[in-house]
């Protein structure tokens, strides 16, 4: 089964965080070690890392079909900042591999314990709204 | 460049969408499956994606002890993410007309346009 894990972030966590260096390497290293575990033990689909929310654009379509561009967003507003997509047998394994990424270290090597949303991801459109 | 092009929307909105008529559902999955076809043809395609429905979320946060602590429940407000294209294309404008297109076969609902996150390599 293939779920998606989603680390997301307010507006106000736009920018490479003001850690001590250390404690940003140590961040990303742990991230590349944890990446590296899913994919040998054959759960990693993908993983990935979004630019930071100032990049953000809002986009509908105008009445001539058109894209409308808008970058102003609510405050309140959660942006992905990175996501990964899991196989794996069970949804606890799942919550498992997030908890791991919750606890990712963050400043003086410190547990973050951010939250992490895990839903499972749809094989395709029901068959019959095709 | 990469850009993710993602399409959100609350809990009442999926429960508006699932009560609409089958065949009205039908002709929004024609189309964007039209516009999946476009992009494979174009050589823009990456990769789509759509979610299962918000009432299978859940958040879940590492403990001390690295012990999952799982919660479902969200404010009734909260913008989940209903689904995402990945595209490959030369500039952001690209981007945006393709989110437009979505937006358009979407009941002009908003769609959010982030590029990946690069970092050049160490020499």
């Amino acid at each position: 089964m293939k779920y998606i894990l989603m680390m997301n972030t307010m507006k106000s966590g736009h920018g490479v965080p003001e850690w001590p260096r250390k404690d940003l390497q140590a961040h990303i290293a742990f991230m590349i070690a944890a990446n590296k575990e899913l994919h040998e033990r054959g759960e990693l689909v993908s993983a990935e890392g979004l630019s930071f929310p100032d990049q953000a654009k809002q986009v509908r379509a105008g009445k001539d079909g058109r894209p409308v561009t808008d970058g102003v967003f609510p405050e309140s507003k959660e942006f992905l900042a990175g996501f990964w997509i899991i196989d794996v047998d069970s949804s606890q394994r799942a919550y498992e591999i997030a908890a791991k990424m919750s606890a990712a270290p963050g400043p003086g090597g410190a547990p973050l314990n951010m939250p992490i949303e895990v839903r499972p991801i749809m094989s395709g459109p029901p068959p019959e709204m095709l | 460049m990469k850009y993710i092009l993602l399409m959100s929307g609350t809990n009442a909105g999926v429960e508006g969408y699932r009560a609409r008529p089958k065949q009205n559902i039908q002709a929004h999955m024609a189309v964007l499956h039209r516009i999946n076809q476009d992009l494979t043809e174009s050589g823009e395609f990456v990769a789509t994606q759509g979610l299962a429905q918000p009432k299978e979320a859940k958040v879940v946060r590492g403990e001390k002890d690295g012990v999952p602590v799982t919660d479902g429940i969200f404010p009734e407000s909260k913008e989940f993410l209903l689904g995402y294209w990945i595209v490959d294309v030369p500039n952001a404008e690209r981007a945006y007309a393709i989110a437009g297109r979505i937006s358009s076969a979407s009941g002009n609902m908003p769609i959010e346009v982030r590029q990946f996150a690069t970092y050049e390599a160490k020499s």
